[in-house]
């Protein structure tokens, strides 16, 4: 088998980064769905190929789960909430593209920073790829932030979570399978819960903008 | 170790036999007659088992200790009984015993209006919540059966959930609990972390490595948070309000029982678990009980309700407690073990008798409601016809509370009394002053809790009815005599037989290891007791003798001169007016001069409203209103300024809370990056 090099893992790990960027930059909805699938499906291949390493079946298991829990059913689950409510477009963000830019690049940066020092130890050889892996973390709380649709911010939570795993295979801190499918289990489920609470706001609000939530408050 | 394992077999039927009482009252909810049978006798069953636990603890000295580790890190279930603990399981099971079978007959006038099977389940569950906290013998487990207790006690104080003033005294009792809790939590982290365990066992042997710095802090933290449970002044805020609206069998438990667990843990910690006491814990918790016994009576003679004034008697007697206890920690301090000893004892003498008595005028007051719907003393007046029996119950737990002799509660006053006089002849100038200071305050409670109670009993049972209601009113049932009559008769029995008991309570206090070897200053026989330094001494018996024999006589002389003498019925002269109830004394206009004297402290108010025929002429008054009342100076002073900051800093935080999720998401990582900040640096 060809050995992962840190080179590789830099590259796969770019390419979720970018994943993330393009995420915040995405209009259309149905563009953020494809990033979080094409983000996904990297790191379906990547738990694959280190189940096949590890001989397990069980972890063969657990990246055939993630592949069809995140590449198939999540995005599935979406584009049927996209089509229900014809929600083709993102609603709006809090700062345009070039102030999210801006902060994309403070948090990149921030992420290289000494700070993170200590997590970058866990694994000399791949820190940058660590680092990359840091920033995806920080930039996908930040859309969730950014975003005011709540596909996005469930998008946002999912791509979280993905920033997290990935962080956890470069670093060496891989889980057992058991976990793994556990894990699984628990987005989706989150997902099924999520896209109610989805339908639920848009037939309350007749929008997915989450700022109108803000009316529920007591004044 | 035979009877070690009888002993801790029947400690555990005790706690099943609640459980079990618990949860069949809920299944059997739907049946009111079922629910209350079965709650209330499995309540008994299980007290009765208690009572013969303890006493196996007391009597052979069948100390037990049981550990199962869970699989939560520093949490197990572990339970420890020694002599004190089985003197407070002692002091439970006998209230709850005498409580339930009131009860009984008592939640019947609660059926088809509230949950029976409700009152059922949180009766039981409190009732092993109480027993498993003064056995309890891990920090952690020891937190989560005080908050058992705690929240079975609210659902019970909350119960007559229709009237919103009770569900009013449940919030503020809850929260009030809840900022107890809080203290007694930070002070057994900080006990964990100078010992590095939550094991009673283990802090009390490794806390003696730490800084008295850290056992100060354990001391103040620990005041607050059981304080806040025993009602001492100014945690008291919660008991006036809380012990009334609770069912009257739960007032009696709640007044006699639960406010003695911070009184347990007071001694579990200052004089068990913790190292030597400074002098300055002692003075403080002297001070405490001086103005909580002075202050607890003075606002119970300006009550009118029955319950909020036994309940101010609570902080009265607490504080009468606390008298004893504070000078057993300073006798400790100063290195003089025989009458630490002496002070320790009056206290948990007192600790029992008030149980008792508090008990048995809890329930009497509860009769009394029962059948004038009321708890308003204005309106009541000459129950005495209609309920006989009733009367002599409250009568006696009456004079027991005021320290007449011979009840029970003349003694441990007396015993509380020895140990102050001793503080002025045996400390140091500043510290004797504390001690003139608190047996002042003692003699004046005393005489104030007398003259209340002279208040309480002839407003509500003698002269004539004030209302409609008393007329309607009849004799308790036969549960509910049953249990006043014993506790009548506890009261005494535990008089007469003081000298007996004095040194079974001798057995606990030694049974500490601070008095291990500590020769008490006392001596007690059967007949007597008696300081060894011949400064005085008292014989029940002798009392009891001595008033039986000036009563015959007394009697026998008003015998001899009016035998020959014919007796005259005639009507009272009333100045050629009809008698009626207004002519009587009022239970506020009893308390008046009570209240000028005090006014500076009592902070009485008047309120005067009138309404005119003509509201434009004003010269023909239709109809006057004089609403009189006091201020509470802890609320006042400090609860409301506590309250208006806290609103204040809501009213501030809220700008934080817009209701924007983003915003939340933003709040996250600013504080993540703050905190990486603050690690990098």
């Amino acid at each position: 088998m060809i050995p992962i090099t840190p080179q590789i893992l830099f590259f796969l790990e770019t390419m979720l980064f970018a994943s993330v960027v393009f995420m915040h930059i995405a209009k259309k909805n149905s563009g953020v769905i494809f990033l979080y699938a094409a983000q996904s499906l990297i790191i379906a291949i990547a738990l694959f190929y280190s189940s096949l390493k590890e001989a397990s079946l069980l972890l063969v298991v657990a990246a055939v789960a993630t592949f069809l829990v995140k590449v198939i059913i999540v995005p599935y689950f979406f584009s049927g909430l996209i089509k229900k409510h014809r929600l083709q477009f993102s609603v709006s963000t809090y700062l345009n593209t070039p102030m999210t830019l801006i902060v994309l690049a403070l948090l990149t940066a921030f992420s290289y920073s000494h700070f993170f020092g200590p997590l970058t130890i866990l694994a000399p050889d791949k820190e940058n790829a660590l680092s990359l892996a840091i920033a995806m973390v920080l930039i996908s709380i930040f859309l969730i932030i950014n975003r005011k649709g709540a596909l996005s911010q469930m998008v946002g939570i999912l791509s979280l979570e993905n920033a997290i795993v990935s962080f956890a295979y470069v670093a060496g801190l891989e889980t057992t399978a058991g976990l793994q499918v556990g894990i699984l289990f628990d987005i989706f489920i989150w997902v099924v819960i999520a896209s109610v609470f989805a339908s639920m706001i848009y037939r309350h609000f007749g929008s997915l903008n989450v700022s109108v939530l803000k009316h529920l408050k007591e004044e | 170790m035979f009877n070690t394992l009888i002993s801790s077999n029947i400690f555990f039927l005790s706690l099943l036999l609640w459980i079990a009482g618990a949860v069949g009252a809920l299944v059997l909810s739907k049946n009111d007659r079922l629910a209350n049978w079965w709650g209330n006798s499995f309540a008994i069953l299980g007290s009765c088992v208690g009572l013969l636990f303890s006493l196996s603890v007391l009597i052979i000295g069948s100390t037990f200790s049981f550990n199962i580790d869970s699989t939560l890190p520093l949490l197990s279930l572990s339970f420890s009984v020694d002599k004190l603990s089985a003197f407070f399981i002692f002091l439970i099971s006998l209230i709850a015993l005498l409580a339930s079978i009131y009860a009984l007959g008592y939640v019947k006038h609660y059926y088809k209006k509230y949950n029976i099977g409700a009152l059922g389940f949180f009766y039981n569950i409190f009732l092993a919540g109480m027993v498993m906290v003064v056995s309890a013998h891990n920090a952690l487990f020891f937190l989560i059966v005080w908050e058992i207790m705690s929240l079975a006690s609210y659902f019970l104080v909350i119960y007559e959930n229709k009237e919103k003033e009770n569900v009013q005294a449940g919030s503020l009792y809850f929260i009030m609990t809840h900022v107890g809790t809080a203290f007694i939590t930070l002070a057994f982290l900080l006990l964990y972390r100078s010992t590095g365990s939550l094991d009673f066992g283990v802090i009390k042997e490794t806390i003696g490595n730490s800084s008295p710095l850290i056992a100060d802090t354990v001391f103040i933290l620990a005041l607050i948070g059981f304080g806040t449970k025993a009602g001492i002044i100014p945690f008291h805020i919660w008991l006036p309000n809380a012990h009334p609206a609770a069912p009257s069998h739960v007032s009696a438990l709640m007044s006699g029982v639960m406010i003695k667990t911070g009184i347990y843990m007071f001694i579990r910690m200052f004089m068990d678990m913790l190292p030597d006491a400074p002098l300055w814990w002692g003075v403080v918790i002297l001070i405490l009980g001086a103005i909580s016994s002075l202050f607890g009576v003075l606002y119970a003679l300006t009550e009118h309700d029955i319950k909020r004034l036994l309940a101010y008697h609570s902080i009265e007697n607490i504080g009468i407690i606390l008298l004893g206890l504070g000078s057993s920690l300073v006798f400790w301090s100063l290195d003089m073990k025989p009458l630490a000893v002496l002070s320790l004892v009056a206290a948990l003498f007192h600790t029992l008798n008030h149980a008792i008595f508090k008990a048995l005028l809890f329930l009497g007051a509860g009769s009394v409601i029962s059948q004038t719907h009321t708890r308003n003393m204005e309106e009541y007046g000459g129950l005495i016809k209609y309920m006989p029996q009733t009367a002599l119950f409250f009568l006696a737990g009456s004079m027991a509370i005021s320290a007449l002799p011979p009840l029970n509660g003349f003694f441990s006053e007396w015993m509380t009394f020895q140990s102050l006089f001793s503080g002025i002849m045996a400390s140091n100038v500043p510290v004797r002053w504390v001690f003139i200071l608190a047996a002042g305050s003692l003699a004046f409670t005393g005489g104030l809790a007398a003259m209340c109670f002279v208040k309480a009993f002839g407003v509500t049972f003698l002269a004539r009815p004030r209302s409609e209601n008393v007329r309607h009113a009849r004799e308790s049932g036969f549960a509910l005599r049953v249990g006043m009559a014993v506790l009548a008769a506890l009261t005494l029995v535990i008089g007469f037989t003081a000298g007996s008991i004095t040194n079974a309570v001798s057995g606990v206090v030694s049974d500490l290891s601070a008095f291990n070897s500590s020769e008490p200053a006392f001596f007690s026989t059967i007949q007597t007791v008696g300081m060894r330094n011949g400064f005085a001494s008292i014989s029940m018996p002798l009392i009891l003798a001595s008033l039986i024999v000036t009563m015959a006589l007394t009697f026998f002389a008003v015998y001899l001169v009016s035998r020959n003498r014919k007796t005259k019925i005639g009507r009272t002269w009333d100045c050629g007016t009809t008698l009626g109830p207004r002519m009587e004394i009022t239970a506020t206009g009893f308390s008046n001069s009570i209240v000028t004297i005090f006014r500076g402290a009592l902070k009485p108010t008047k309120q005067t409203s009138i309404e005119y025929r003509d509201e434009d002429m004003r010269y023909f008054q239709k109809s006057s209103t004089v609403e009189l009342g006091i201020q509470d100076i802890y609320n006042r002073y400090f609860y409301q300024p506590v309250h208006m900051l806290t609103i204040k800093a809501s009213e501030y935080m809220k700008r934080i809370q817009s209701g924007n999720i983003n915003m939340y998401v933003l709040y996250i990582l600013a504080i993540l990056i703050a905190l990486l900040f603050a690690s990098g640096m």
